[in-house]
């Protein structure tokens, strides 16, 4: 998981010497034109911080346990929040414009369509677990111990940032290309996901120290950075740096 | 460049197409200029002869020569600064001691008996004096600070940790003769094992204790455990390991108790657990036969302190706990032996130790016994003192009482004097007995003396100072007539002189000089600033154009102007203003130095020398680049990789504040080298053309799962159990590898060659010189190896024990001595002379092409192996260098160097792809791979991990210098890999006549030293801030020592074989292609 920096975080994209994909840009993610998306998007992180900040006490005590039942709990918020909020994959290429220009709400989408793609979404991103572990083990995760806690940490990645992803941008190989290469210009989805990657790298930063807290126990401190990078990002994604990439040199 | 005002050539496509056609052009131009030709004639005769082509070259051959000797004078003189500054830091925080070999014997005093006795000589009488106890029972209350055992009167401001254990005052004072309490001063450092050391050898530890054995913790001078065996004495150990590890084998197995002692947090199970032992050994009959001497060392109240500061309620319960511990064990005592309480050091108000402020030294001290032999020489001093700046000991006094009062000969190295209370008599006015101790004391620290300046080869008689008179006063006064009052002037000068020896030596051995520690580490941030700003000034002096036309036109144009004798060269460069002024810097300063001297005494005359040299040059240098760079331009790096590189070695740098992550820092290594190639990853793909972008993801993720696959090598250092399993060797308690990592060697020699050989062929470079080099030499020779390793296991588990004894040893050490001529010898001086890994291939062209009716069948020519001519043909160096250290490394570290290898090799591939050959993180990369592979191939930040064994491998015996030439090619291997790695960072997927390759070569070992100086600079600024940690011993100081050497090691292979390399690198590739 890349840094990001943010003196370098600017949306310019004149003379990148090797980095520039050849594709035509992408345009950011909008939310769906109306008022309970965007209230419902402001409500989610909130909600979110709010359940990790009851559940921590039972993170920190059994950590396998919490994370396994507060699946269901999240996939349930990600359900609700990518439903009423985003724009399913295949109907998202009319963004801005519309918004400003007519009141019309309904986009084409059928209530039943979204419930759908948002099961296919789920089904498919539980197939990045698999990756996110072998990605954590790479960074030092305990290999012969603690795997079921990094299968479960992967999950929760997995429900915060590939779900709605997927959600959005279904299986369009240039895009997910884009998002490999971190160069998917920022939204609330592709910030989220940044940002959930970078709090669970800095995660680890607290992991080696003599301390001798509860807390620092495997994988209490990269679930909890993962959230709040997920929550930082998100944010940060839809208002402060939409539209901008992320450029390396 | 600059542009000279000479008109510029008219551009024709004729001139373009041909040396020749350049040649009549730039002759024609010659030919007008009739002034300027006559001016150069000389010039104009020899190129008529060498053509002007050459000649030109030849003139860039010499520019390249000049200037490589600057940036060869730049960085031997970072070498010096670095040499300086940790030069000075070692002075003041590294105390040296001399050990001598000699022991005490019970027979031979150091002095006749001036009264002799009955049984003098024997243990049953008294070696030296007579004894007064058979057995004693010494229990060590770790960190008992002074004013722990002292009432505290005023009780509304009295703290957690007064007045929780009075047994000891109330004792002294209600049975004077049975019981004396008294300040216990240690000597710094105040950590346990330094105590320990001090309080059984007599004498002052330091750091490093020259000539005793390093890899061991074991004391091997002379020491009051040594003397108690040596008579026959049983001892027995309870409680903190520490004295396991010091007197390995001492104790009786069957009755001593050792607990873990580093878990500060456990206030209580190495405490319950002594007194569950205790007790009945002191008690029941039977066990109370098998020991004689008990040594118990209680921790609750040092963890205590730790933990919780000693202001803290867990202190109160703690003390109150040894108070009654205390009045259990004077219960329990019988009549014959002495029970001694002390604290081995104090704790200042955080409850830490370690330094050498008043609280942390000023421990107590109380002896006690049923016999009531012991006396004050005055009334008043029966109260023990109000604090421990009233007639306090010192620890070191412990030795010679205890010695004597058991009958013992006092240890050889033993620097203190009796403790006038044991022997003074129950009225106080023994002094006969007090001048016969005091005599044989003095007289042992007078032959010690002696010893230790023959040791160290200095006259006694020509050190000045009042040892020698004192010594003859004290004898004197032996002479004198009356008898109570030559006893009382005796007594007090051999006093005096022991006080005076133990000044001197004190003085010499056992204090931080700060001051110079300072210097130091002002000498290191100036050297390191210095360092950064030479990178950055000769990065900005302009990046080469990679454009053909370009090239072309620029190439015309230096030939036009040398033909009329213009020479567009003589610019300033960075390095040569940089040397200059360092230089004259460092002249100055060391001509001044002996000046200096004269006004402040006492130094040495290097030291007056290098100080003034190295910071005078420094400050030429910051004032010279201050001047060049008026406008201070951005500090922070300006990508993406130049924060990664920064954030890695910064963030790094602040974690060796914290002993976890020293502790962890092979972990934390892991991680960069991961986040490096996932982010190299996310960059490839980023690439436009998918045969690039598959490279890109392919070679990062081979990065990042080879340092993954090299992780399982693993040696763990104490600190890091239970969390840790060593797999280097068969198991985590010997040091010989398992037999299945025997195959390691062999799967290399197998592997290894392949796999460099498909990064040949990539570049289509697999020609020449190559094909034989890593087809045949590196094969050979790695297979040799693995059989030389194949041979040693042989040796050391005895496979075949029909073989005369030795054979396999003679077998195996001319193999090694083969690889090693091999590469060294002939490998070098075949690289010197190597042509580049190229050929020509000649095949037809293409006949029926749509425009080239011209010339409808013309061969075409192709150079193979032209894209990467420099690459190729600098790693057959690194090849040499690689065989070298794999032979040295034991076969796990043989298959981490290995891998390292490799991934170093993906990684120059990564950075060429995504062009990141002129940023800092491939040097960077580089050292943290070379850190990475450190832990890798079986090496701690300790000590103890040193593989002395590896001295040797081509040696039969100890041979200097090669033997600690060879420990280090196995401690430093994988950083002596990363450097010479370091010229391809640049060099490699280069074209031959790619401009600017010095430049950039030498900023890029800016980068990767100034990884290491950075390194070594925190080190060293945290292991001199830290002095007084609980871990400095175990931790930071020898991390700071790891992190010095190996700044020492890449400044020096840097230049040895980086520059030296990449030199005869240029003359190869120059002498065929041209020069650049």
């Amino acid at each position: 998981m890349p840094l990001i920096d943010p003196v370098t975080m600017s949306a310019t994209t004149k003379t990148t010497p090797a980095g520039t994909p050849p594709v035509k840009p992408s345009l950011p993610v909008e939310l769906l034109p109306n008022d309970l998306a965007r209230i419902i998007s402001q409500a989610h992180p909130v909600v979110l911080l709010a359940g990790f900040y009851i559940r921590f006490p039972a993170l920190v005590e059994n950590p396998a346990a919490t994370l396994l039942s507060s699946l269901l709990l999240v996939s349930l918020v990600q359900i609700g929040y990518v439903i009423l909020c985003l724009p399913p994959t295949g109907q998202s290429i009319k963004p801005a414009k519309k918004v400003i220009g007519a009141k019309k709400t309904n986009d084409g989408t059928t209530p039943v369509a979204r419930p759908l793609t948002a099961f296919f979404a789920l089904i498919m991103s539980l197939a990045s677990i698999p990756l996110l572990t072998a990605l954590q083990i790479l960074f030092g995760a305990p290999i012969s111990t603690h795997l079921l806690h990094t299968i479960l940490t992967s999950s929760h990645v997995a429900l915060l940032v590939m779900f709605p992803l997927v959600y959005v941008h279904g299986a369009d190989g240039k895009k997910w290309r884009e998002i490999a290469s971190f160069y998917s210009p920022m939204d609330e989805v592709f910030g989220g996901a940044v940002g959930c990657f970078l709090g669970a790298w800095l995660g680890a930063v607290p992991i080696p120290l003599d301390w001798d807290r509860e807390w620092q126990k495997w994988p209490v401190t990269i679930v909890t950075g993962a959230y709040a990078g997920y929550m930082v990002g998100k944010m940060a994604g839809g208002w402060l740096v939409k539209g901008r990439r992320i450029e390396l040199s | 460049m600059v542009q000279p005002s000479v008109p510029k050539p008219a551009p024709g496509p004729d001139s373009y197409n041909s040396i020749a056609a350049q040649y009549a052009r730039a002759k024609a131009v010659k030919d007008r200029e009739d002034r300027i030709r006559d001016f150069k004639k000389g010039i104009a005769d020899a190129k008529k002869e060498k053509g002007s082509l050459e000649a030109l070259s030849d003139r860039k051959r010499d520019r390249f020569l000049g200037e490589w000797n600057w940036v060869l004078g730049v960085f031997v003189w970072f070498f010096f600064i670095h040499a300086t500054g940790l030069y000075y830091f070692t002075k003041g925080f590294l105390l040296t001691r001399l050990v001598l070999e000699e022991h005490s014997s019970c027979a031979v005093p150091p002095i006749a008996l001036a009264p002799s006795f009955k049984g003098a000589g024997t243990i049953e009488g008294g070696c030296w004096h007579p004894k007064s106890f058979d057995k004693a029972v010494v229990v060590i209350i770790d960190a008992l600070r002074y004013d722990f055992t002292i009432p505290y009167k005023n009780e509304s401001q009295a703290q957690a940790f007064h007045n929780s254990l009075p047994v000891l005052y109330d004792t002294a004072i209600s049975q004077p003769q049975n019981a004396f309490l008294l300040p216990f001063i240690a000597d710094p450092p105040t950590t346990t094992l330094q105590r320990l050391k001090g309080l059984t050898t007599g004498t002052l530890p330091t750091f490093i204790d020259a000539g005793s054995n390093f890899a061991g913790t074991a004391i091997e001078e002379d020491n009051l455990l040594m003397r108690l065996k040596d008579v026959g004495k049983k001892i027995v150990h309870l409680g903190d390991d520490t004295w396991t590890a010091l007197f390995p084998g001492y104790f009786e197995a069957n009755i001593s108790r050792a607990y873990d002692s580093l878990n500060v947090w456990d206030l209580h199970t190495l405490d319950n657990g002594v007194l569950e032992h205790i007790m009945p050994l002191l008690q029941e009959k039977e066990k109370k036969a098998q020991w004689d001497v008990m040594f118990a060392h209680f921790l609750g109240v040092d963890h205590a302190g730790h933990r919780y500061g000693p202001n803290h309620p867990a202190m109160t319960a703690k003390l109150q706990q040894m108070d009654t511990v205390i009045r259990d064990l004077m219960k329990s005592l019988d009549d014959d032996t002495l029970l001694v309480i002390m604290g081995d050091h104090g704790m200042d108000s955080k409850g830490d130790h370690g330094g050498e402020s008043d609280d942390e030294v000023q421990a107590a001290l109380w002896m006690y016994s049923k016999k009531g032999i012991f006396g004050r020489t005055d009334p008043a001093y029966v109260t023990p003192p109000a604090d421990a700046k009233i007639r306090p000991v010192n620890q070191i006094d412990l030795v010679p009482t205890l010695s004597l009062l058991l009958g013992l000969p006092i240890p050889f190295n033993n620097l203190g004097k009796p403790i006038e209370e044991a022997f003074s008599g129950k009225r106080g006015n023994a002094w006969d007995n007090l001048s016969a101790v005091g005599r044989m004391a003095a007289a042992g620290i007078k032959r010690y003396q002696s010893a230790y300046y023959a040791a160290r080869g200095i006259d006694e008689s020509t050190i000045d100072g009042s040892p020698q008179a004192l010594w003859a006063t004290a004898e004197n006064a032996l002479t004198s007539s009356k008898k109570e009052q030559m006893y009382k002037e005796a007594y007090a000068s051999f006093s005096a002189y022991q006080e005076e020896i133990s000044r001197i030596y004190r003085g010499l051995w056992a204090r931080f000089d700060v001051p110079s520690m300072i210097l130091g580490v002002f000498i290191l941030a100036s050297g390191l600033l210095s360092l950064m700003l030479y990178a950055n000034a000769n990065a900005e002096d302009g990046e080469a154009v990679e454009d053909p036309e370009l090239d072309k036109a620029e190439q015309k144009l230096e030939l036009n102007n040398f033909a009329k004798g213009i020479t567009t060269y003589d610019q300033e460069t960075t390095s040569r203003s940089m040397v200059r002024t360092a230089f004259i810097g460092t002249a100055l300063g060391v001509a001044f130095g002996p000046v200096l001297r004269t006004v402040f005494e006492g130094e040495s005359l290097l030291a007056f020398g290098l100080a003034p040299g190295a910071i005078s040059g420094l400050v030429g240098v910051l004032f010279q680049e201050a001047r060049r760079r008026m406008k201070i331009s951005n500090p922070f790096p300006t990508s993406f990789w130049g924060w990664l590189a920064a954030i890695f070695t910064i963030s790094q740098s602040i974690g060796f504040a914290s002993n976890s992550y020293t502790i962890w820092e092979d972990s934390t290594l892991m991680f960069f080298i991961t986040t490096f190639g996932i982010a190299s990853a996310v960059s490839s793909l980023r690439l436009e053309k998918v045969a690039d972008r598959a490279l890109g993801v392919y070679h990062s993720l081979a990065f990042v799962i080879l340092g993954c696959l090299s992780s399982y090598s693993k040696l763990c250092r104490e600190e890091q159990m239970p969390y840790c399993m060593s797999t280097y060797y068969a198991s985590s308690t010997s040091s010989t590898s398992a037999p299945w990592q025997l195959l390691i060697p062999f799967v290399v020699a197998g592997l290894l060659p392949e796999i460099i050989k498909s990064f040949y062929v990539g570049s289509r470079s697999y020609e020449g010189f190559a094909s034989i080099w890593i087809g045949w030499i590196l094969r050979g020779g790695l297979f040799l190896s693995a059989v030389f390793w194949t041979l040693d296991a042989a040796d050391d588990a005895e496979w075949f024990p029909n073989l005369p004894s030795g054979l396999l040893k003679n077998t195996r050490v001319p193999i090694a001595q083969t690889i090693l001529a091999m590469t060294l010898g002939a490998g070098t001086t075949a690289f010197v002379y190597a042509p580049p890994c190229i050929a020509i291939s000649t095949a037809a062209g293409p006949s029926a092409g749509s425009e080239g009716t011209a010339h409808p069948a013309k061969a075409t020519i192709t150079i193979l192996g032209f894209a990467n001519a420099h690459g190729t043909r600098y790693l057959l160096l690194v090849l040499n260098i690689l065989l070298t250290l794999l032979l040295v490394q034991k076969p796990m570290g043989f298959g981490a160097l290995s891998l390292m290898a490799w991934q170093c090799l993906s990684l120059l591939e990564v950075l060429d792809l995504n062009s990141l050959t002129s940023s800092p993180i491939g040097p960077i990369m580089l050292a943290v791979l070379g850190s990475h592979h450190f832990f890798k191939t079986g090496h701690q930040a300790t000590l103890s991990s040193i593989q002395w064994e590896s001295a040797f491998v081509p040696l039969h015996t100890i041979m200097y210098p090669y033997s600690p030439i060879l420990v280090g090619l196995n401690t430093f291997g994988a950083q002596i890999l990363a450097v010479t790695f370091l010229p391809l960072v640049v060099l490699w997927k280069q074209k031959p006549k790619r401009k600017g390759t010095l430049r950039a070569v030498a900023t890029a070992l800016a980068w990767h030293v100034g990884y290491f100086a950075t390194v070594g600079l925190a080190t060293t600024m945290w292991a001199g801030h830290l002095r007084r940690h609980l871990m400095l011993y175990r931790i930071f100081c020898p991390r700071f020592m790891m992190g010095a050497m190996t700044l020492l090691v890449a400044d020096a292979v840097g230049v040895l074989v980086a520059l030296f390399g990449f030199r005869a690198n240029m003359k190869g590739v120059g002498e065929i292609f041209g020069w650049a």
